[in-house]
């Protein structure tokens, strides 16, 4: 029989077998870090300091200390802290000492998962029991029965919630918790680089009337937040929270040794330079370690992925480790489903796990001790934080990059210095955003009226006030602004999807027994839900049988096919107003107000294992429109000398290129920044490459890509120049060009950043 | 871009929820006019008079009814029967006025803007009537704009000098809506002051959700009291009649608003009356399925004489009422170990009831002849009737249990010598 192997000596086949070590393109070593430490603070009251004693904890690292100085003065801070450096502390420490010396003081700990805010308050629970002091702190969402709300409400000393518990349980009720409010000396914000895009635009709104509240009651919170490494934390958390911050990012705590793989699959077709799947090579690698029963997370960037990984490895280790030792976690599972796998990690039964970023986040989940990622995740801080999940407890570990052929992958693992010592991404929030601001504006009208001149946190509210006592939602007398409508505006008002109503996935396999088994956004049940759709839900098929688009209802059955789908959406755009514009190197450059149109069309019948297209149909869904904000290119036409059709495709090849490149300088998901050529602009007839925001008003993604076109085409240009393909591949500028020369004619566009000097901005 | 023409842009990926239906005027003009009553005629023919507090003001409508009007089956009097009942009994019941006069009670409903409860949830009218030794007097302060809460509250409660609220409802709605306001301007205004209440919602359900669909208190005056209104204003387009109001200032929706709301309070007397009377056994129309509803709540509280009343009262004959008053008279009876008494009664329902209330019934014969009676041929005799009976598989279980119980010890008693 063959002996199991250890973490140990799979990483050393992976250095020396054949079969691996010739696709593995860089090595990385993070050594052991010590800790580094400083001493108890002073003050700190005894019994705190006792309960961390039995803990074992008789010293501070660097980080937790300056944490709990500042926070003590009166400072709203923002600390970073890496995966496993002991976070908690710097906000629990100030808090819990706050309430030894003043019983009547109330803190608010925001997280962004229910399941975050259950895992903390188990270790908070744990000090306060050592300590033996009288502090009461609860979790307040969904869950929480409605016999102790009322005590939650009135004894909480710490009150643990989510953004959405806040914005449309907590807050429209303030009157129920006067005795948080009115002694509200913390709010603590966990995982701040999760407040970014369109959640975060809605979460800086929510913060702008919870603070409003704690003014009316005669409060005013000093903010803790913790963040992952991201470029902007100090910038985020002020934004956000619209206070004056100081950064603590003196980590002291210590770290094991982590091996980070760069791993690019071999290439299948020299000529299209095509590579091995990512998901088959994570698929192998991934059974190579379950089988030997090394515990593994495999991180997929989409559900569709997960469910395929799923499939496969659940399939193939069926036998040997039972068909519940592997499971998937993505975030449209219902929350008892996910709850379930999360202990089932920590206990052990479970050896693997699939998931979407949806563990991103830092539930606690105990030992894993390799990570694979199914392509780069996007951000380079998204992909520390999934590396974060490989040897939390300082042992070591782990960490498997397997690289797609699309082009930001490609890009990236050739680049590894990029990687390691480039500046992760900044994390951008629009507040500001139209939509996002009425929305909160009406919650917070509803929650004390409005007096004429009074701001909404940084914003002047005079033209909004106006607008909705025009559209007779508020209503004016004297100097104020009163709610003036039957309708609870919270609800109709959902922080985390951008379109405010969600299609029900309704299973009917079973006729006497038909369930909902998730939901999902409008825009992406476009292209996953139409009619005839394969879904995937926990490696289980479904199939389609009726999208009622009216009623945003997705009728699936249970099916066992041999394929996927994949759906076409037809976008059509038009430049509404222009705000801004300069020449650029490459033409003129623009950024303003678009209106987009969105249809899906076809969709294909994708076979599993080969890949290929096994057949397609029509989708009959009607247009969805968008208004937002977009950046634009207008190319410098009479230089190129091209006919129509190679603009055509060298557009195409373009826009594909840039699709990769700018989730890269926009901290943000492919998906939230669109890029759409169009040979003739309809409002100055050039040819025209776009970028806009996924959402509604726009959350200042494309204006990002505005203030940085000419790096973001340098950058384009470079990798197109490096892939070794010879008329354009996925990993370049896409197969779906036509021409011979599309490869050629995007490097001709491109070409003009050379030649062209920088004019007037 | 400016503001304003984003915001058209924008309008479509906006949604607000009902409006009014009438545009907005320019209400700049109105912030001038806001001290001022238009349509001062119609307010005071209808007895509305504004309550000023600096510049802001609220309107009170007064009316009288004498206390020999009938409203439905009773006259107002019989409140005054129905408190003195109260006083001449020691029962202990949620909605005893005992230690009360009638003068101590107060008749209390809001009209509000929205659903639910929720800081945004306006309440535009506080109406309440009150008993006088020869009136009833009904009070009623309404909301002009929103800007008027303070006087609003301000003369609500200068003039609830009572002790207990009787309302419908009111303890899960409407006074803690009436906190929640009032904590949004607590620093102008006294504090509430603490009062019993009798929530007549809950006691309507207890008594007659056996033959109501909805126990909304307008079908529970219809049916059960025999009001009947007239043109009646439906509640739920009360907040679009007032959100147009405040904008016309025009009263003459709100003047339905007004009659609906004194119809609602008015009915809370009567319905006092009524239950009260049900409770205390002097409703002479009282139906066996009623009798039989009034012990059972005696039941739950511990008031084992007053329910063993209903219950003996109703356990006469055989008909289904009695049968189930026979069953519960002998939980009753249970309770206070008196087997003599629940057996004889527990037999009889084993025989005539229906199958639910017979397999209960075995079962509790079952449980005392094994454990009180300790006569074990016969628990296994009723054990076998609920056998036959019995459907839930879990009950089911117990039985076979007991049944092999009773067999083992029967046979231990058969081969033991008895020692005599």
């Amino acid at each position: 029989m063959k002996v199991r192997k250890n973490l140990q000596e799979m990483i050393t086949e992976i250095k020396k077998s054949e079969r691996f070590k010739e696709n593995v393109v860089h090595w990385h070593t993070i050594e052991e870090k010590e800790a580094k430490t400083a001493d108890m603070p002073r003050n700190l009251h005894p019994a705190l300091k006792e309960a961390l004693q039995t803990r074992g904890i008789s010293q501070l690292y660097t980080h937790q200390k300056s944490a709990f100085e500042h926070a003590s003065s009166g400072e709203s801070i923002v600390a970073v802290t890496p995966t496993a450096s002991g976070k908690t502390l710097c906000y629990n420490l100030p808090v819990l000492q706050t309430i030894v010396n003043d019983h009547n003081a109330r803190a608010l700990y925001m997280f962004p998962t229910k399941a975050l805010a259950q895992d903390q308050k188990a270790e908070l629970n744990e000090i306060i029991e050592e300590s033996g002091l009288d502090i009461n702190s609860y979790t307040y969402d969904g869950d929480t029965p409605a016999n102790i709300r009322q005590k939650v409400r009135r004894a909480g000393h710490v009150v643990m919630t989510n953004p959405d518990m806040l914005h449309s349980a907590i807050l429209p009720h303030h009157t129920k918790w006067v005795s948080l409010f009115e002694n509200l000396k913390y709010v603590v914000i966990d995982e701040l680089h999760i407040y970014r895009g369109v959640f975060g635009s809605h979460v800086a709104n929510v913060i702008r009337r919870l603070r409003r509240i704690c003014r009316f009651y005669g409060s005013d919170p000093i903010f803790i937040c913790t963040s992952a490494t991201i470029a902007n934390p100090l910038e985020l958390a002020e934004k956000l929270t619209e206070k004056k911050m100081s950064l603590i990012d003196n980590n002291g705590a210590p770290s094991g040794r982590k091996h980070f793989v760069f791993y690019n699959p071999p290439i299948v077709n020299k000529p299209l330079n095509i590579r091995r799947s990512a998901t088959l090579e994570v698929r192998s690698l991934a059974l190579e370690m379950l089988q030997n029963k090394i515990q593994t997370i495999v991180f997929a960037k989409s559900r569709v992925r997960v469910e395929i990984l799923l499939t496969y490895l659940q399939e193939l280790v069926k036998h040997k480790l039972g068909p519940k030792a592997i499971r998937g976690y993505r975030g449209g599972y219902l929350p008892t489903e996910r709850r379930a796998i999360e202990k089932g990690l920590r206990s052990g039964e479970i050896y693997g796990v699939v998931s979407t970023n949806a563990l991103e986040l830092g539930v606690d989940i105990g030992q894993l001790q390799v990570c694979m990622m199914t392509g780069y995740p996007g951000t380079i801080s998204s992909s520390w934080q999934q590396a974060g999940r490989a040897g939390r407890r300082h042992s070591e570990s782990l960490v498997i990059m397997v690289a797609s052929s699309s082009p930001l992958d490609q890009y990236i693992i050739q680049h590894p210095d990029y990687f390691f010592n480039k500046n992760p991404e900044t994390a951008r929030i629009n507040p500001d955003n139209l939509i996002i601001l009425i929305d909160h504006m009406k919650c917070a009208a509803y929650e004390l009226p409005f007096t004429a001149g009074e701001p909404f946190g940084t914003f002047a509210t005079e033209e909004i006030l106006e607008y909705l006592t025009e559209e007779r939602v508020l209503h004016q007398n004297g100097p104020k602004y009163y709610w003036m409508n039957d309708a609870f505006p919270a609800h109709n008002i959902s922080l985390r999807s951008a379109s405010q109503e969600n299609v029900v996935i309704i299973d009917q396999s079973d006729v006497a027994n038909v369930k909902v088994i998730g939901e999902m956004d409008r825009f992406s049940a476009m292209t996953l839900l139409h009619d005839e759709a394969i879904y995937l839900h926990q490696g289980i098929q479904y199939q389609v049988e009726l999208l009622d688009w009216e009623e945003k209802k997705a009728f699936v059955r249970e099916v066992a096919v041999d394929y996927y789908t994949d759906a076409n959406l037809a976008v059509e755009l038009k430049v509404l107003e222009q705000d801004r514009s300069k020449h650029g190197m490459l033409g003129e450059v623009g950024f303003g107000d678009v209106s987009v149109t969105a249809m899906a069309t076809i969709f294909k019948k994708i076979k599993f294992e080969t890949h290929e297209n096994i057949g397609s149909g029509p989708i009959t869904l009607p247009e969805e429109e968008l208004h937002t904000s977009s950046a634009w290119l207008s190319l410098n036409e009479d230089q190129l000398k091209f006919n129509q059709e190679r603009i055509e495709q060298g557009l195409i090849g373009t826009a594909h290129a840039l699709k990769h490149i700018v989730p890269l300088f926009v901290m943000c998901d492919p998906s939230d920044v669109h890029v759409i050529p169009q040979v003739k602009a309809v409002h100055n007839e050039r040819p025209t490459i776009f970028f806009y925001d996924k959402y509604p008003g726009g959350v200042g993604l494309s204006e990002k890509v505005y203030e940085g076109i000419d790096r973001i085409m340098q950058e384009a240009k470079t990798m197109i120049n490096r892939c070794q393909c010879e008329n354009g591949c996925p990993s370049c500028i896409g197969t779906d060009t036509t021409s011979g020369f599309a490869k050629r004619d995007v490097l001709k566009i491109l070409a003009g950043l050379n030649k062209g000097e920088q004019h007037v901005y | 871009m400016s503001i304003k023409n984003k915001l058209n842009r924008l309008k479509s990926h906006m949604v607000h929820g009902v409006q009014a239906a009438i545009p907005a005027e320019n209400s700049k003009a109105e912030t001038e006019a806001l001290r001022e009553l238009p349509f001062q005629e119609i307010w005071e023919k209808e007895g509305v008079k504004p309550y000023y507090v600096d510049e802001s003001f609220c309107l009170v409508r007064e009316k009288e009814y004498s206390l020999d009007d009938m409203h439905g089956h009773y006259a107002f009097s019989a409140i005054k029967r129905a408190v003195e009942a109260w006083n001449e009994t020691d029962l202990k019941h949620p909605l005893s006025s005992k230690g009360n006069t009638p003068q101590d009670l107060f008749f209390f409903d809001t009209e509000t803007t929205g659903l639910g409860g929720g800081a945004g949830n306006t309440i535009f009218l506080l109406g309440y009537a009150s008993i006088t030794d020869s009136k009833v007097k009904l009070k009623q302060h309404i909301l002009p704009n929103p800007g008027g809460e303070i006087p609003l509250y301000k003369s609500f409660l200068e003039s609830v000098d009572y002790t207990t609220m009787v309302t419908y409802n009111g303890k899960a709605f409407d006074w803690p809506q009436v906190k929640t306001r009032h904590t949004l301007i607590r620093e102008h205004l006294p504090k509430l002051p603490p009062f019993g209440h009798f929530d007549l919602y809950h006691a309507s359900r207890r008594m007659w959700k056996h033959k109501l669909e909805r126990t909304k208190l307008s079908i529970v005056e219809k049916e059960v009291l025999g009001i009947e209104r007239q043109g009646d204003i439906p509640g739920f387009l009360a907040p679009m009649i007032y959100f147009d109001f405040v904008e016309t200032r025009n009263p003459e929706g709100m003047l339905g608003i007004l009659k609906h709301n004194e119809i609602d309070i008015l009915s809370l007397i009567s319905l006092y009356t009524h239950l009260s009377f049900q409770l205390l056994g002097l409703d002479a129309n009282q139906t066996s399925r009623e009798v039989y509803e009034t012990g059972r709540w005696y039941a739950a509280l511990g008031e084992s004489e007053a329910a063993k009343h209903s219950f003996t009262h109703l356990s006469h004959g055989d008909h289904t009422d009695a049968i189930k008053a026979k069953h519960a008279l002998a939980f009753e009876y249970k309770k206070q170990k008196n087997w003599d008494e629940a057996i004889p009664l527990w037999k009889s329902v084993a025989k005539q009831g229906e199958e639910k209330l017979r397999l209960e019934a075995s079962i509790e014969l079952a449980k005392a002849y094994e454990h009180r009676q300790k006569d074990l041929n016969q628990a296994l005799a009723y054990t076998m009737t609920a056998e036959e009976t019995v459907t839930d598989p879990l009950l089911l279980e117990s039985i076979h249990k007991r049944r092999a119980r009773l067999l083992k010890k029967i046979d231990s008693q058969v081969k033991k010598p008895t020692i005599s």
